[in-house]
């Protein structure tokens, strides 16, 4: 379908299919650990082309399928084409990726028009912010890339998310937009991908849309379903990160940037983003969920302490079974509608406020008792030498000395008392 | 507001402490906590989303203590919701600028706000001045200017570069000073380890242009 076709100037830099990490890197153990570009950048890189040697039959009959059906897509209609993303290998290729991934999201070529310059974006309030992210963003970009190529490409993804904020101007920019931006610019080029990530960030059930709100309690909110739903399927597993009390933070960057943050392998972010597409918004929280599941053994190994837990979970190795978590998660999704679940998460919410309130008055308590160090209450009212443990005990030496004064020499006052008892 | 006494489940053999990381959006939070971690400059460093956790085990009087940084997002909205729940229990706060970017330099006024809006005023600080290996010295931020604010709120105040191997002592003193105030004065009210002796008198490594009035302020 020609109407679909890259921009010709960025063609060349959408062949990237390269695996983003070396395998070796397992990081299973290593708690600091965090990607390191230069074991990137060796140019002994697995591509992913090189894995069609070894390719699927059932891949190799779809990979012939969908061109077959990419050279007349106006006969192919929507639900067709979901079925391609979301069944096994979801759609293979960048190659086809770029022409399919705007029919998911419903981009026509009207829509695909040239960028303005860069200059014209810079007064942007969020400008700085962007620039600072998008400059940091070179892990996610393949293997080997010439330094030019890359700070053009760099460039655009400014240009693309300024844009978008800039149609927009409700929306807000947060860090990890540029993650999801630049993997629509990696797959289907400068034209395209605005366009493309309007659709994700504006409008109806757009997904990304409650990730641009004025704050991120949304997100929160929507996060929070991944509770409920790992404990209808394994309450044991639910038992264990609600003692270590985990919370949700571990998997925001995979909820904000669609995994494209967390991921090392550049061929499993386009696989999940393929599924993502076509997917329900709350979609990612449902493989988050599934994901957690799956790594049920190394959870329930793992010390019951917030720190250790949100390391385990949130460093993902690159290993993981993408088709079968994606299975699971349809699963999930099918037997637990968010609707099902929003009593549960409301529970949740209401016992995480409670909470809040608690540590909110301790934490007041405590000021109060800086202030007054043995904290407020009855013994405020002391003068301040006596609030000191040594100042109360002096106090109540001298209490008791002067009492045995006053019985010595008003004796009879108590022993009228003791004489008198049927009074 | 923070309590060392309070026992971490599984981890009851050891102390920790937790510290927090503070300071606008790339100042360098993550590449100190790395370097302090790891010895090493992280190279291609990537913005935070959330909170990220790093680790390491170090000596004080013969006992292994844990320090357990947050590495926290700069961007203002990941503050407002999400991260108050990784402030619970946090014994210690260190706050970052840029000195090659004053407006970073001129939002510690904020985030003292948000440290006191969590009632950490009592708990231990640090100002680190990041990035001093950048821009010409005219350029940077003139120490003097920085020392005032410290000084105003009572912090000690480290210039120093995640970047210059030069300067990892510096970084090593940052976060070894916060595990040795936290160290005096947590016997006070330990209850996770057993043995445990008195209060010891503590020196201090090397720190910079640190001065008396800090002093009391962090050990209140």
């Amino acid at each position: 379908m020609e109407s679909h076709n890259p921009d010709g100037e960025t063609g060349d830099k959408c062949d990237i299919n390269g695996d983003c990490s070396p395998i070796s890197n397992k990081d299973t153990v290593s708690f600091n650990h965090t990607k390191n570009i230069d074991d990137i950048s060796t140019p002994s890189e697995l591509k992913f082309d090189e894995d069609f040697e070894f390719e699927d039959p059932d891949v190799t009959e779809k990979r012939n399928e969908l061109e077959r059906c990419l050279k007349n897509p106006d006969l192919i209609n929507l639900e067709q084409w979901q079925n391609f993303a979301k069944s096994k290998a979801g759609l293979i290729s960048d190659e086809y990726r770029r022409q399919i991934w705007p029919l998911l999201v419903g981009v026509t070529e009207d829509e695909m028009t040239d960028p303005p310059s860069l200059d014209d974006l810079s007064k942007h309030s969020e400008y700085h912010q962007v620039v600072m992210d998008v400059n940091r963003s070179l892990k996610r970009f393949p293997p080997g890339i010439p330094y030019e190529q890359r700070v053009a490409l760099q460039d655009q993804l400014t240009v693309l998310i300024l844009r978008v904020i800039m149609k927009y101007p409700h929306l807000k920019y947060y860090q990890g937009y540029h993650d999801v931006a630049i993997t629509l610019l990696l797959v289907c080029g400068e034209r395209a991908s605005f366009p493309l990530l309007c659709r994700l960030s504006y409008g109806p059930g757009a997904p990304l849309a409650p990730f641009m709100q004025a704050t991120l309690q949304p997100t929160q909110h929507l996060l929070n379903y991944v509770f409920p739903v790992i404990r209808r399927a394994d309450d044991r597993l639910a038992d264990c990160l609600d003692k270590a009390g985990v919370g949700t933070m571990f998997a925001l960057p995979w909820y904000l940037t669609w995994f494209g943050h967390s991921l090392n392998r550049y061929a499993d972010v386009v696989r999940l983003y393929d599924y993502f597409l076509c997917a329900p918004p709350l979609f990612p929280v449902y493989v988050t969920a599934a994901l957690v599941l799956h790594r049920a053994p190394d959870v329930l190994q793992c010390d019951c302490d917030m720190a250790m837990m949100h390391c385990l979970l949130s460093r993902l190795p690159d290993d993981l079974p993408f088709e079968d978590i994606l299975v699971t998660a349809k699963k999930l999704y099918e037997e637990n509608d968010p609707t099902d679940l929003e009593a549960e998460v409301n529970a949740l919410e209401k016992r995480e406020e409670e909470q809040r309130k608690l540590d909110q008055e301790r934490m007041k308590r405590r000021q109060a008792g800086r202030v007054a160090p043995r904290g407020g209450g009855w013994l405020g009212a002391l003068p301040a030498a006596l609030r000191r443990p040594a100042g109360r005990r002096a106090a109540l030496a001298l209490t008791a000395a002067l009492f045995a004064i006053y019985v010595y020499y008003r004796p009879e006052l108590f022993r009228n008392r003791e004489d008198s008892p049927d009074l | 507001m923070s309590d060392p006494s309070e026992p971490v489940p599984g981890l009851k053999q050891r102390k920790v402490f937790k510290i927090i990381v503070l300071g606008d959006s790339g100042v360098g939070k993550t590449c100190l906590t790395f370097r302090f971690c790891e010895g090493q400059f992280l190279d291609k460093s990537e913005a935070t989303i959330g909170v990220d956790f790093r680790e390491r085990t170090i000596r004080i009087s013969n006992e292994d203590i844990k320090l357990q940084l947050w590495d926290t997002a700069g961007q203002e909205r990941f503050r407002k919701s999400m991260v108050q729940h990784y402030y619970r229990n946090v014994h210690a706060v260190v706050i970052v600028y840029d000195v090659t970017k004053p407006e970073t330099f001129h939002s510690i006024a904020s985030w003292m706000q948000e440290v006191e809006s969590h009632g950490l005023l009592g708990s231990p600080r640090v100002l680190v001045g990041n990035k001093c290996d950048c821009g010409t010295p005219e350029s940077r931020l003139a120490t003097s200017y920085a020392q005032r604010l410290a000084d105003k709120y009572g912090m000690p105040l480290f210039e120093t570069s995640a970047l210059l191997d030069s300067e990892c002592d510096n970084v090593e003193s940052i976060f070894m000073t916060l595990a040795h105030k936290l160290y005096s004065k947590q016997p006070l009210r330990v209850v996770s380890v057993e043995g445990e002796r008195g209060p010891r008198l503590v020196t201090l490594p090397r720190q910079k242009r640190s001065n008396t009035s800090t002093d009391s302020c962090l050990c209140s």
